[in-house]
């Protein structure tokens, strides 16, 4: 089922705005009518930016017709940069909010976390995408062991999403090895577009 | 209001009156207004005030007046005093309008100015700002023009505060992930524009709501000045880049864009974000400066390592266009 949003005569943001609450309700295509090119090339972006394909009609003057398919929510081989890695049932979101596994011991973590991340990137199918926050941060920064998994994974086509107010609480913006830097509406996304979570 | 407007309004009225104690006036794209009082002294004036472009009502207050503060500082002069422009319904409390002109009072108190009372209208949105009178040397105003083929061009203060507050309008950030853009709009242009002054520059402006491109074209009014800009030495906000690949450019960079359509040329090696950027309406913005290559080091020490940038030079040019180049 398509749905129209009619974003005519609204101020950026807001036509971005509507576009996410209508990508919300999972409607499979949706089409952002707008009078501008400013939120012609926003909600162009924003869609882009969502994993979605995007094409733009131009009606008459300064009428745009963008037209949306979200492949979340059909469920359909999704554009390869969105879901290139986990089937299009099934949508696995790993959540790393710790930089060791499990409570007790820390060194025994460390290696635990470790083995884990070794074995996910051996797993098939691999995971859809990855969140990492609070101090799982940690395990994206370079020179930790935790790196080459990490990387071995978005090799594979897994989304690693890294919290970016997490590596700006621990001052370690310019020292992330792997994976995208991201917000907190990314990751809630992720979570909630995920057909199953595994935290750790 | 886009430059595209501003003009066609302008140009139904008359033009500025031919007097000799009129230093800058209303035919130059300059910050603010000089008259001569005597020998040694003029006064500068400026007036600027906008609706909240944080939530935070105090932030609010100081980043209003920083802002209104910064067209004196963009004269190279220093401001004395102030008065307050208040627009605000009632229905959202007298504690809340207290916290916005606390903030604004402390600005004006660390700039060094007087504030000396004000006027308030009942309005459905709020807005605040100041009318700010500063004083300078006469001999020593710094005007938008003046810059010189070889002049180095510096901006004290990183870009992005109009796509972050979009970011922030939408909510998909929070005011805690701006907290480097809300100090840097606060922060007082006082310290920059003193450098330019012992460093003898050329020319200078401040970046607004025209966007870096926008200011800096008014730096190149004559033929035979040409500026070009390095797209990768332009400082940012954090969080910037991010907001703009989302999707969160004001309206105002567009018109800011098309108004200059003609008179910019963008290498193919610059990324759409970046063109952005340049574009992106200014809140409280830096100060962009054309300083001498002979004063730049003595710029540099005053201003210290903080967040300013060497981020183009002037040039040869026939025609008065700017180049950005990757």
């Amino acid at each position: 089922m398509s749905e129209l949003v009619d974003a005519r005569g609204l101020a950026c943001p807001v036509p971005v705005v509507k576009t996410r609450d209508a990508l919300k309700t999972g409607a499979p295509d949706i089409t952002v009518v707008v009078d501008n090119p400013t939120s012609r090339d926003n909600v162009y972006r924003f869609a882009s930016s969502q994993g979605c394909q995007v094409q733009v009609e131009e009606e008459r003057g300064d009428i745009f017709k963008v037209m949306i398919s979200n492949p979340a929510a059909t469920g359909e081989a999704a554009a390869p940069e969105a879901e290139p890695a986990g089937s299009a049932e099934k949508r696995t979101v790993v959540v790393l909010s710790e930089d060791i596994m499990g409570r007790g011991s820390e060194e025994l973590g460390k290696i635990l976390i470790k083995a884990f991340l070794n074995t996910l990137a051996e797993n098939d199918p691999p995971p859809w995408r990855m969140v990492l926050f609070n101090r799982g941060v940690m395990l994206a920064i370079e020179g930790e062991d935790t790196v080459e998994p990490l990387v071995n994974l978005d090799k594979m086509g897994v989304e690693i999403l890294v919290c970016g107010t997490c590596l700006d609480f621990f001052g370690l913006k310019d020292k992330v090895a792997v994976g995208t830097v991201s917000n907190m509406y990314d990751i809630l996304t992720t979570m909630l577009m995920g057909t199953n979570s595994v935290s750790i | 209001m886009g430059p595209e407007d501003l003009e066609k309004v302008l140009r139904l009225l008359p033009p500025g009156e031919d007097r000799e104690d009129i230093l800058v006036g209303l035919d130059t794209h300059d910050d603010a207004a000089v008259f001569l009082l005597d020998e040694e002294t003029a006064l500068v004036h400026t007036l600027d005030f906008f609706t909240p472009i944080v939530d935070d009502p105090y932030g609010f207050g100081q980043i209003a007046a920083a802002n209104s503060l910064s067209d004196i500082y963009a004269m190279g002069g220093v401001p004395i005093s102030a008065m307050n422009i208040v627009c605000f319904p009632c229905s959202l409390g007298m504690d809340l309008l207290a916290e916005i002109l606390r903030g604004g009072l402390d600005k004006v108190r660390e700039a060094g100015a007087v504030l000396l009372g004000g006027h308030t209208v009942d309005d459905e949105e709020p807005k605040y700002g100041l009318a700010i009178t500063g004083k300078v040397n006469p001999d020593r105003i710094l005007t938008s023009t003046g810059a010189e083929p070889g002049d180095l061009l510096v901006l004290t203060k990183p870009l992005g505060t109009g796509i972050l507050a979009t970011g922030l309008k939408a909510e998909f950030i929070s005011e805690m992930d701006m907290v480097e853009a809300v100090s840097g709009m606060a922060m007082l242009n006082a310290m920059a524009s003193q450098a330019a002054v012992q460093a003898g520059a050329h020319a200078c402006t401040d970046v607004t709501g025209f966007g870096l491109l926008g200011h800096l074209i008014t730096m190149l009014p004559q033929q035979g000045l040409g500026c070009r800009i390095f797209a990768s030495s332009l400082p940012v906000y954090p969080r910037t880049v991010e907001m703009a690949e989302t999707g969160m450019i004001p309206a105002g960079a567009h018109k800011n864009r098309d108004f200059l359509e003609q008179r910019v040329s963008i290498s193919p090696e610059v990324d759409d974000i970046t063109v952005d950027l340049m574009h992106d309406p200014q809140t409280s913005g830096g100060l962009l400066i054309a300083l001498p290559p002979l004063g730049f080091n003595v710029f540099a020490d005053v201003m210290g390592d903080d967040s300013w940038a060497r981020i183009g030079e002037f040039e040869d040019s026939s025609k008065p266009n700017i180049s950005v180049m990757p």
